[in-house]
């Protein structure tokens, strides 16, 4: 296989991209904006420190898991990250390239999610049917939260307080500082595949195997249904002032508004798309109204929903995006093939 | 071999899967272990159950939880194995690795949910093909657990292949009354007799369905034998007509058929010759889930005839005949 592909865009002045073993199964900035991760279908971790970030030959590759690495997050301390893999393993991989297993189950990790602020820190590890969380450390199992199907897919809402797991039938949402150990329980019949919290808690959305989305406003458990995608919707992203939600799943990246009494009888607006190509990976930018979509054919393109006007990140790649993510400074913005391109633009002003 | 049409690109990028089901006790894992070992040069992946009655000896083996989830599109029969979506996925993130999937079954699954999540998944329909439901029988305890069991009476009818395993411990007058009991349920999927699983690799792996032909072509029309059966028992129901068809017309009317009595009828096979085609076009469907391509132009003195079978309960022949009669050309 070619390790060389001429990309155009953004890329070709600001980043830098690599062919690397395996699909790109995820990928995420460190807290402190300095360096990114990959991680394989291999299991590998490929770490790009953005003080080199155009020299793609000086990323490190670590070799993490035994099968695929699910899923990457960042570390609660500045500089490492956090690792699930197809193996049961849940693992840290510091500044230094050490590697820690925090936990081992029998059951693959598929997501990891950290959450750090003032008063908490937490890491949450999704495994099988239970969702693990632990202390800032990762060595302290704080609480389990089982589930009766397996979980689809976890996020905290912006303070910490709540963690959403989705699952068969619906999605349960845990209180991290609880006493009880109940979780307040979504039904809505089928199998949800994917979740994602509005930023100022007023929506919990899942993404359906029946090709649609499922909401549920918080403040009355108001079902909200979202639907019309030609294909599963495998990404969804909340703009940070919560307006949008923007999702994959069609040939044009489609938005949710979530204002003016949206999405309710509202439909979504259409941003242009890569030529007919699925959309495949959707990143909001964490301040800026300016969303990240990544298509099957490769291309990875920034948007401004109010102008439309779309800015080329990167062109001429190969296959399809299926990692997509924006450093939390929204300097950084990488992502990887199901070939294994991995590709990294500095966005911050020169 | 020779004469096989070359598969398309795509075609050829799918991975075949193979789906072994059978009764506790039946002898799958001891078949899994004896197609694993087999001198055949191919790396498969395994997904097994985790009450699986025998260790695998395999590098690549992945547990299964049997999570069976119901679609949202209004058809009350249609279920997909939630936890085999993920693992296919997973299994297609290292698709080097290996040429094959195996997926064992626990004895007491019913098949419908595992065939249905290759017609219902558009990322396993992508990546992956159902190459074929192998069900393995024991011949000693198969008519008393046909009593007593209704996914039994399922795994046969799901079948495209039947391993009839430990023959060694019946007489053949009891062999010929099992055989007749399999084919009064499942009259063309081929029986293949076995013990300890010593079955010929090439009967059981890569039957890309399209044996679907061959079995087509051996089979008598009426090989169902109508007399002992209750409604509720599941049966076959062969079909051929003559008179080319006209695809629109059978669209609609195996579509009205199955939206209507998908739930009875579990299988749907069959090769059609459509009018202007010059290929044969291979038909099949799970319940209600259909599916179909064209699978190459007939061959040198083949009969240009339409051959469709169904396998399930309640099949009412004349009215079939009817409906698939009235599909043809005018």
């Amino acid at each position: 296989m070619s390790e060389t592909l001429t990309l155009r865009g953004l890329i070709e002045k600001r980043g830098a991209s690599r062919v690397v073993e395996g699909h790109i199964t995820s990928c995420a900035a460190s807290r402190d904006h300095q360096r990114f991760a990959f991680t394989t279908g291999e299991g590998d971790v490929i770490i790009a420190h953005r003080s080199d970030l155009t020299d793609a030959a000086s990323w490190n590759t670590y070799a993490v898991h035994d099968g695929p690495a699910l899923s990457v997050a960042p570390d609660t301390d500045p500089h490492g990250f956090l690792t699930g893999g197809d193996d049961g393993r849940l693992c840290r991989l510091d500044m230094h390239g050490e590697i820690e297993e925090l936990g081992k189950s029998r059951r693959w990790v598929e997501h990891v999610l950290s959450y750090v602020d003032g008063k908490a820190s937490y890491i949450a590890a999704a495994m099988g049917k239970q969702v693990e969380l632990r202390d800032a450390t990762g060595r302290t199992v704080l609480k389990t939260f089982e589930h009766s199907s397996s979980v689809s897919g976890i996020t905290f809402d912006a303070k910490g307080k709540r963690l959403a797991a989705s699952h068969y039938n619906g999605a349960s949402l845990w209180y991290t500082q609880s006493k009880s150990n109940n979780p307040r329980l979504l039904e809505w019949k089928g199998s949800h595949i994917g979740i994602a919290m509005h930023p100022q808690g007023e929506a919990l959305v899942t993404a359906m195997q029946d090709n649609d989305l499922h909401g549920w406003r918080l403040s009355d458990g108001h079902n909200i249904r979202m639907s019309g995608y030609p294909t599963k919707v495998r990404s969804l992203s909340f703009s940070a002032n919560g307006k949008w939600l923007a999702t994959s799943g069609a040939d044009v990246v489609v938005m949710w508004p979530f204002f003016g009494g949206g999405p309710m009888g509202k439909p979504p607006m259409e941003l242009p798309g890569a030529g007919g190509a699925l959309c495949t990976r959707v990143a909001f930018h964490p301040e800026q109204e300016v969303v990240a979509a990544g298509f099957a054919d490769g291309t990875v393109l920034m948007i401004e929903p109010a102008t439309e006007r779309v800015l080329p990140v990167s062109l001429g790649g190969n296959g399809p995006i299926s990692a997509l993510a924006y450093s939390a400074d929204g300097c950084m913005l990488g992502f990887g093939t199901e070939e294994g391109l991995i590709g990294l633009v500095d966005l911050a002003a020169a | 071999m020779s004469d096989a049409p070359l598969p398309s690109d795509t075609q050829d990028a799918l991975v075949p899967v193979t789906v072994l089901t059978g009764f506790l006790g039946a002898g799958k894992t001891t078949l899994l272990n004896h197609i694993l070992t087999a001198e055949h040069g191919r790396k498969y992946a395994v997904v097994i159950n985790e009450y699986g009655e025998l260790g695998v000896d395999n590098d690549l083996v992945v547990d299964a939880d049997e999570e069976v989830f119901e679609m949202n599109n209004g058809c009350i029969c249609c279920t997909v194995r939630g936890d085999l979506i993920r693992i296919l996925g997973g299994l297609m993130k290292r698709r080097g690795k290996f040429d094959g999937i195996i997926i064992e079954t626990t004895g007491l699954a019913d098949p419908a949910p595992v065939a249905q999540t290759f017609f219902a998944d558009e990322d396993v329909r992508a990546k992956t093909r159902l190459d074929a439901v192998v069900t393995v029988v024991d011949a000693l305890n198969i008519l008393q657990t046909l009593k007593e069991s209704p996914e039994a009476h399922q795994q046969i009818a799901f079948a495209d292949v039947m391993i009839l395993n430990k023959t060694d411990l019946v007489d053949d007058a009891q062999l010929k009354q099992v055989e007749d009991t399999l084919r009064s349920i499942n009259a063309i999927a081929p029986i293949h007799r076995a013990q300890k699983g010593n079955v010929k690799l090439t009967d059981v792996m890569d039957r890309g369905g399209f044996d679907l032909q061959r079995v087509l072509e051996h089979m008598p029309d009426f090989l169902e034998n109508p007399e002992h059966h209750h409604e509720e028992d599941l049966s076959s129901v062969s079909l051929t007509v003559k008179t080319p068809l006209d695809a629109g017309k059978f669209q609609m009317w195996i579509g009205a058929l199955l939206q209507e009595k998908g739930a009875d009828i579990l299988r749907t096979k069959g090769i059609l010759n459509f009018e202007g085609q010059p290929d044969r076009f291979a038909f099949q469907a799970v319940h209600m889930m259909a599916d179909g391509n064209n699978i190459g132009p007939w061959k040198e003195g083949e009969p240009r005839e339409s051959r469709l079978v169904f396998i399930g309960r309640n099949l009412n022949r004349p009215q079939l005949r009817r409906g698939l009669e009235s599909c043809a050309v005018a």
